[in-house]
């Protein structure tokens, strides 16, 4: 159980990757409509992910900037929405339920298994941008347990084996 | 007004108040746990649920936030809410660790206080518990999010009180928690408010961390001496270091400090602290004993007076003084030392009151009380900045531009963070802010947007105001104050037309030249206006030092005697001549820079300074030294060997704020007690060292047994503190005038009329540009709220915040320049004088405006600024 308190509490270290200029100036442009509006929160992060893909510190410092908000407020709206991330993310989320019921009945086997096969654990992104993989504490359903989701679907009674076949189908 | 009942008590209160503030005020206490009067009502914990019965009905909902209604009949103890505030409590601690007996809040801590009121007798639920980890690379401030009951407390005092929104809520659920961005270290105000307001021990001061439990400590009241808002202090002591400051709720600051009173401290056990007297023996100086260099002191200031006569001496104060040691120094110099050259902070950081609010409308005093600023529909801020010289009373600017919807209007010459609020900025250029509010009142004037029937009959004065203002032509004013016309207008329409609109400056030594005129302009507005005697309307007057406002009252000026009387005024001198069993001089002496001026001519030979280090403060650097190194004989009466210190011939080691008892007086005249929080042996009270003194000079008659005996004496002499004694200070304060003992002293001036019948309207000064050149930046000198006077810079804390002086410049000056942030910067003036800094980049700064901060000794930043000239003109070099 210790070992599965570590993978829920484990942090997901924010990404340092420079933003190009180019990339920044784009930014700027689209961020100026809000301009010392800080009622558009929102949507201005929303515009700023379409742009740059996810949310990183240097991005939010410049909206936090331009609405005329600090950047903690900013912060804690982008956390607050799962819709928003802090990292680049794969194509797919994959969310491992670790929960005690999917647990129990063999998650972690199926943690080890998605590690093997695409090379990345907890709160990491595959190289090839196609998996995110988060830890989630229990889905609500543990009468399916084991669970994982894949994006939208949700893949329930998984035999840990099955796992790379689930994956398959996620290009 | 409604009426209720509570646990059967009846209870009259304002429509709008909350059943908890009925029960507050009916004796009956409701337990919260996200509740605090500061703040907007949040509803977050439900401990507060009460039992409502009214129209026959009964209903359980929250004391916090649903407001008293008549008939309302509540109850707050029933069995029933006995068992869910439990069944609350047990849901909290199903996820709060129960480290109790290692948690620095152990014993100082709400829900601890809750779970053992309610006796909460087991818990029943699986915990779940936290993994944050403990953030602790802030300055003061601890973050222990394990422990964090969730009640948004920390988070609405930063963004609703401070105005730095510098924590947020992050994520959601389980894992919420309190951050700032990335869960980096703080970049605030530092002010430990969060810190103050958590119930639990989630946000902690550092300084309690593994040093002293709650029970464990010594508590002392007593007040803030850093600037003169006077902060009310609870200081917890143990072993001689404080361990932490907070601020009680009912306190006139309503529980709120800044940095400096919080965390600034240090400085009374530095290591640096004088503990022996020192003497100049064989050009150098040496530790000697009390007795000795008393008698030093003594027989030089003596042998001075005997040959070159008694005008040859010349006295000055501070305002770091208490009112007792005040009075006991100028009653020491003018009876004693029997010189008439009296003066304190420069000579000019005062005069605001004394020549501008005085002069004006009768007493040289900020006209309202703090806490009313926040309901004033304009504020009009005049060269202040209040964040960085009066964290607390920009609270009320705060509060005023959110929860009341008021509006600024802010004349300065820099960005500063009141000006991203709800209002207006007419930047202008340095050092011309007054010409604007002239510009304004000339507009008010000219445009007829004030009462003149009501005006003539309250103030005189107005024909030549008119007159002086003739040359103040819109477009002259633009052009030389950088502020246009129609900007001008629409401000000084919006001040005009607000019913309540107040008026706030700051004084303090680093605005040489400007003061007065500022104060001057304020009271003109305020008067014409119909703005004083008003609630939430007049004029405040923010001096610099904790007893700004004492120094004043207490006459440490060359033309006033305690009480403001001036020593032209027969009768006044008669009164002190009779008390102090001396001659007072009829003429004023010379103010500081007169006295300066004269010792480098050598026609003053000896100074006396006390809790003042003229050398960096004042302005001038080199005049400064100049004078001071030519004295025959220098008396430095500090807490450390400042630079002033090093050139005396005898230097007095005294006792700090921490060590001492007596009284002070506060920006809005609130007369409040110091007292001692640990005793000091080696250093005496500035108090003991003059009446010592005196005695040993020959006037025995000057003892005072300790300070409650001299306030009584300034109480039979001093009108406005008639009614005064310490009993009647007590814990609270009391506001002067408080002119008989039943008086319970006045939170506004005014309210009757003005003491001379009617107020004198003040005239224009002369509208032109400063006549000085010299290069294509303004030097602005400024104040840092992590800093006060040079103090400061004995505290180890805030000297961990900010450890030296750093230019700001406007980015596109950088550019032009060839600098980048951290470069080292030569600034010159037009005299060939020149510090050398390092500069960085800032918003505050627009373009050609250089902003150094005033406190640090090693900038020596007073080289560049001079008596008459607010903004001087400077060439800015890389080296
Ligand atoms: S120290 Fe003051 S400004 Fe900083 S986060 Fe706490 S309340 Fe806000
Ligand atoms: S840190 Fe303290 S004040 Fe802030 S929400 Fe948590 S318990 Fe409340
Ligand atoms: S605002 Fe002034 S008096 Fe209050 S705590 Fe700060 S320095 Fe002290
Ligand atoms: S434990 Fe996995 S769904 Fe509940
Ligand atoms: S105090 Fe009323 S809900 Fe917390």
């Amino acid at each position: 159980m210790e070992e599965r308190d570590a993978l829920l509490k484990k942090k997901v270290e924010p990404v340092v990757e420079a933003i190009p200029a180019e990339k920044l100036e784009q930014l700027d442009d689209i961020l100026c409509r809000y301009e010392g509006k800080p009622g558009y929160l929102i949507p201005a992060l929303k515009d700023a992910q379409e742009l740059v893909g996810y949310l990183p510190q240097q991005v939010q410092g410049r909206v936090a900037d331009m609405l005329g908000v600090t950047s903690s407020h900013v912060y804690g709206v982008v956390t607050f929405y799962s819709f928003f991330t802090i990292t680049p993310r794969g194509r797919h989320t994959i969310r491992l339920c670790l929960g005690t019921a999917c647990y129990v009945k063999g998650a972690k086997d199926i943690l080890e298994n998605i590690t093997r096969e695409v090379g990345i654990t907890v709160g990491e992104t595959s190289s090839d941008g196609r998996f995110t993989l988060e830890a989630v504490r229990c889905l609500g359903a543990c009468g399916l347990a084991p669970v994982l989701l894949v994006g939208a679907d949700t893949h329930g009674n998984i035999v840990p084996k099955d796992t790379v076949s689930i994956l398959e189908g996620y290009q | 007004m409604v009426t209720l009942t509570i646990d059967g008590v009846e209870v009259t209160v304002e429509r709008g108040a909350s059943i908890l503030e009925a029960a507050q005020k009916a004796g009956v206490r409701i337990p919260t746990l996200c509740h605090d009067k500061r703040l907007v009502p949040y509803g977050a914990c439900r401990l507060c649920i009460v039992e409502v019965t009214s129209r026959g009905r009964t209903r359980t909902m929250p004391a916090c936030f649903n407001p008293a209604r008549e008939g309302m009949e509540v109850a707050t103890h029933t069995p029933k809410l006995a068992e869910s505030r439990r069944m609350q409590l047990m849901l909290l601690l199903r996820s709060h660790p129960l480290l109790c007996p290692s948690c620095d809040a152990g014993g100082n801590c709400r829900l601890q206080d809750l779970v053992h009121e309610y006796e909460v007798p087991e818990l029943p639920f699986t915990r779940e518990s936290r993994y944050y980890h403990v953030e602790n690379e802030s300055h003061f401030i601890r973050f222990n999010m394990n422990l964090c009951v969730r009640c948004g407390m920390c988070v609405r005092i930063c963004d609703e009180v401070q105005g730095e929104n510098e924590l947020s809520f992050i994520k959601r659920g389980m894992e919420c928690e309190v951050s700032t961005d990335f869960g980096r270290p703080l970049q605030c105000e530092l002010c430990g408010q969060c810190a103050q307001i958590c119930p639990v021990g989630a946000i902690a001061s550092k300084w309690l961390v593994g040093t002293a439990r709650a029970f464990e400590v010594n508590r002392v009241n007593t007040v803030c001496s850093f600037c003169s808002l006077g902060c009310v202090l609870t200081v917890a002591e143990r072993k001689k270091k404080i361990v932490a400051v907070s601020s009680p709720a009912d306190s006139h600051n309503e529980g709120n400090l800044c940095v400096k009173g919080r965390y600034g401290w240090p400085y009374a056990y530095s290591e640096q602290r004088l503990k022996k007297p020192l003497i100049r023996k064989d050009g150098s100086l040496q530790e000697v004993e009390w007795n000795e260099a008393l008698s030093f002191v003594a027989e030089q200031l003596m042998a001075i007076k005997g040959s070159s006569g008694p005008g040859s001496l010349a006295a000055l104060g501070s305002e770091r003084l208490t009112n007792e040691e005040a009075y006991v120094f100028n009653r020491f110099a003018r009876t004693v030392m029997e010189t008439p050259h009296l003066d304190h902070a420069g000579g000019y950081g005062y005069r605001a009151l004394v020549d501008g609010l005085g002069s004006a409308l009768g007493f040289p005093a900020s006209t309202n009380s703090i806490t009313e600023i926040r309901e004033a529909d304009v504020i009009l801020l005049l060269a202040a900045d209040l964040t960085e010289t009066h964290p607390v009373a920009k609270n009320e600017a705060i509060m005023a531009t959110s929860r009341h919807k008021g509006e600024l209007i802010v004349i300065d010459a820099v960005k500063t963070k009141l000006t991203g609020r709800r209002g207006t900025h007419l930047m202008c250029k340095p050092g011309t802010e007054h010409f604007v509010a002239f510009a304004m009142i000339k507009e008010i004037i000219d445009k007829e947007l004030f009462d003149r029937k009501a005006l003539d009959l309250r103030a005189d004065g107005l024909d030549e105001l008119v007159a002086s203002l003739a040359p103040y032509d819109p477009d002259a004013v633009g052009a030389l104050t950088g502020v246009d016309a129609d900007t001008i207008r629409q401000a000084a329409e919006k001040f005009a037309r607000a019913s309540r609109a107040a008026i706030l400056l700051t004084d303090g030594m680093n605005r040489p030249a400007q003061n007065v005129l500022l104060a001057r302009a304020a009271a003109n507005l305020a008067v014409i206006t119909g703005q004083v005697g008003k609630e939430s309307g007049g004029v405040f007057v923010f001096g610099e030092k904790a007893n700004a406002q004492g120094a004043i009252d207490m006459g440490l000026a060359p033309d006033l005697l305690p009480g403001f009387r001036r020593l032209a005024d027969e009768e006044g001198r008669a009164r002190f001549e009779k008390a102090w069993g001396g001659p007072l001089p009829q003429e004023p002496g010379m103010n500081a820079a007169g006295i300066l001026e004269a010792a480098e001519k050598g026609a003053v030979r000896g100074i006396y300074v006390v809790g003042e280090n003229p050398l960096e403060t004042y302005p001038n650097r080199g005049q400064v030294e100049r004078a001071l190194g030519s004295l025959q004989f220098l008396v430095a009466q500090d807490l450390f060997l400042t630079s002033t210190a090093r050139l005396a011939h005898a230097v007095l080691p005294v006792a700090s704020f921490m060590e001492k008892n007596g009284t002070v007086t506060s920006a809005e005249r609130m007369i409040q007690r110091l007292k001692p929080v640990w005793k000091s042996v080696e250093h005496k009270s500035d108090l003991e060292i003059f009446t010592a003194l005196a005695a040993m000079m020959g006037k025995p008659a000057m003892t005072y047994p300790g300070p409650e005996r001299v306030m009584d004496e300034i109480a039979s002499l001093v009108d406005v503190y008639k009614g005064v004694s310490y009993d009647r200070i007590g814990d609270r304060g009391i506001q002067w005038p408080c002119v008989d003992t039943d008086d319970p002293g006045k939170r506004r001036l005014y309210e009757g009329g003005f003491p001379a019948g009617k107020a004198r309207l003040q005239p224009a000064p002369t509208f032109q540009a400063s006549p000085n050149q010299g290069g294509p930046f303004y030097l602005t000198p400024s104040s840092l709220k992590f800093h006060s006077g040079s103090i400061s810079q004995f505290s180890f804390s805030l000297l961990e915040v900010v450890a030296g002086a750093v230019a700001e410049m406007n980015r596109s000056d950088m550019k032009a320049v060839g600098l980048v942030d951290g470069d080292r910067v030569r600034i010159t003036d037009s005299f060939g004088a020149s510090i050398a800094v390092r500069a960085k980049g800032s918003r505050r700064a627009p373009a050609g405006v250089v902003i150094v901060p005033q406190h640090f000794s090693e900038a020596k930043l007073n080289t560049l600024t001079r008596w008459d000239d607010p903004a001087p003109r400077v060439r800015v070099e890389k080296v």
